[in-house]
């Protein structure tokens, strides 16, 4: 508590300030989808659910919204199993190959989502392998964006495993790939757990990647919110986005109790 | 337990310590699928862009082709709307990386020195819900507030303290403001972890020796932060330079940033190859500022990064 009281007033208050600029869009978007009017204004007119039942009834977001769970759904799935097999090689083996591995699994995240999309799209083209404008392609793209939050992750946590619990496991009798699975998988699941969920919602969010690879048949949720925001800017977008801020703050809380965040994160 | 089991015991446990070559080998498989998959989908595809971009542009032709020409980069460096825009994007992130940091910080600060599990969880929680959260659905968030009719000009106007809406979207500084509420989390996050390393005794042992808190505070703490400042400004610049939903929105494209050129080249004039090359000049750009800035900044810092 002395620590806290030794914490300067003006740091506070700008610490403030800095909470209110993270949170206030999503806030802002909470009432304009629970506003009655057409547009917010300063007071609300007044709480209706007009928007949520346009969102529930509208066949362009609906959908959108579908999709893009569907493939937060598949690429989470298939992340955390290419990710954590990865992982688990990457911190138990030394030498140069691992390091250099480490670093360029998280190069997808460094390369500008625009391009990395674009990239996908030309190969998908040139290549004529049947995977431009369909659903596995844009899946494909988002395997690659999620897949280095899983490694991230999961990696964190077999660091600080203490591996005499496996040997001592092993020298009991365990085969190996059962003391993996009786014992270190066990432990580091809700690591797992945790990078799987974070590659959900990468995913679930992920615009740039998504924008080459989308066609107007298979919008994800962003596309279709961008596309309503350019040409008409209507309540029905900001009513999906509290379906979709909803999803976000309970994955959150949920992954907070699986992993120490402030551990991964910030380091 | 007999002393026959607990001998076998120890010899197993001495025989299994190294682990056997078999199991070593089988390890470097877990790594191929992954490997693969982004050799495949990441590696051929972006190298074969990179290739893309050194041919001759032309209308609606994707192949690859093996006549090499550098037209595409010299009409970038040569026609002032595209380098233009690369002198646009680097001054729009480096002002939000300024701005980013400024807010950051204090923010970092106080979840590092937030000693209550509760309170600190709760923080850690808010911050990365707003950075996990979908950019478009928080620029929607930011339209309804910065827009001509949104709510702080209609509220402004309503008051009467204002005749004709301000300027707040639509220009760079709509921009930058979306740039900063996307990456500030990521500039905490840099931070959280230094800061929490300084060891609060040498702040103390400075006051106690007749320095003012701000002053303790400048020559202690913040040069010992360096390094989060360092690579929580590199990440905020490079995610800047390479953001194309928020100069689409809140720049409403008005505000020519190069992925906006990128996507322009490829959905409406059809011209892969010269979208390839500004991408390839995006990339290389950004890269080039990081390591510029990383020279400067370690010399700065007297060799502490």
């Amino acid at each position: 508590m002395r620590d806290e009281a030794a914490i300067p007033l003006s740091m506070k208050a700008i610490a403030f300030l800095t909470l209110v600029i993270l949170l206030a869009p999503a806030v802002i978007v909470v009432l304009a989808g629970l506003n009655s009017g057409d547009y917010l204004t300063f007071p609300p007119q007044g709480l209706s659910l007009r928007w949520v039942r346009a969102f529930l009834t509208s066949p362009v977001f609906l959908s959108a919204y579908g999709v893009s769970f569907l493939i937060a759904f598949l690429s989470m799935a298939i992340s955390t199993v290419l990710g954590t097999a990865a992982a688990v090689y990457l911190t138990r083996t030394q030498g140069k190959i691992p390091a250099i591995l480490r670093g360029f699994f998280m190069l997808p995240i460094v390369l500008p989502g625009v391009v990395l999309g674009l990239s996908l799209y030309v190969f998908y083209i040139s290549s004529g392998i049947g995977l431009a404008r369909t659903m596995s392609g844009l899946l494909i793209g988002h395997v690659i964006v999620t897949c280095p939050f899983v490694i991230a992750t999961v990696t964190a946590a077999l660091v600080g495993f203490d591996r005499s619990l496996e040997e001592a496991a092993r020298s009991l009798g365990a085969s190996p790939f059962a003391a993996f699975r009786l014992i270190t998988l066990k432990i580091i699941g809700p690591a797992i757990s945790a990078g799987a969920l974070f590659a959900f919602i990468v995913s679930f969010g992920q615009f740039e990647v998504t924008l080459f690879l989308s066609t107007p048949n298979l919008q994800t949720l962003p596309i279709a919110m961008y596309v309503s925001m350019r040409y008409q800017f209507e309540p029905t977008a900001a009513a999906a986005g509290i379906f979709a801020i909803v999803l976000v703050v309970f994955s959150t809380i949920i992954s907070s109790r699986l992993v120490n965040l402030r551990r991964i994160f910030a380091s | 337990m007999t002393i026959a089991q607990a001998e076998s015991v120890t010899h197993a446990s001495r025989q299994h310590k190294p682990i056997p070559r078999g199991f070593e080998f089988r390890l470097w498989w877990l790594v191929v699928p992954a490997f693969l998959f982004f050799m495949i989908f990441f590696v051929i595809p972006t190298a074969s862009l990179f290739g893309l971009s050194f041919n001759k542009s032309a209308a609606g032709v994707i192949n690859l082709t093996s006549n090499i020409s550098l037209d595409n980069f010299v009409r970038i460096f040569t026609r002032e709307s595209y380098y233009q825009s690369i002198l646009r994007s680097i001054g729009i992130s480096a002002v939000v990386s300024i701005a980013a940091l400024f807010f950051g910080y204090p923010l970092a600060y106080v979840v590092a020195k937030t000693v209550r599990p509760s309170r600190a969880s709760l923080l850690m929680i808010l911050i990365l819900s707003s950075m996990q959260l979908d950019m478009v659905i928080r620029m929607y968030g930011l339209m309804v507030l910065l827009g001509d009719n949104g709510l702080i000009n209609g509220t402004l106007i309503r008051f009467g303290l204002i005749s004709a809406p301000l300027p707040l979207m639509y220009n760079s500084f709509g921009v930058v403001v979306g740039l900063v509420q996307i990456t500030l989390p990521f500039m905490v996050l840099s931070l959280i972890g230094i800061i929490k390393a300084i060891h609060p005794s040498l702040e103390e042992a400075a006051r106690s020796l007749g320095s003012s808190r701000w002053h303790a505070f400048r020559t202690i703490i913040l040069p010992l932060s360096m390094p989060g400042i360092l690579a929580g400004t590199l990440l905020v610049f490079a995610l800047s330079m390479s953001s194309y939903v928020v100069p689409a929105l809140m720049g409403g494209w008005k505000v020519m940033v190069m992925p906006i050129h990128i996507y322009q080249q490829i959905a409406e004039v059809g011209r892969w190859q010269f979208g390839a090359a500004i991408a390839v000049v995006l990339f290389v750009t950004s890269i080039a500022a990081v390591a510029i800035y990383h020279q400067a900044a370690s010399r700065t810092a007297g060799g502490r990064t």
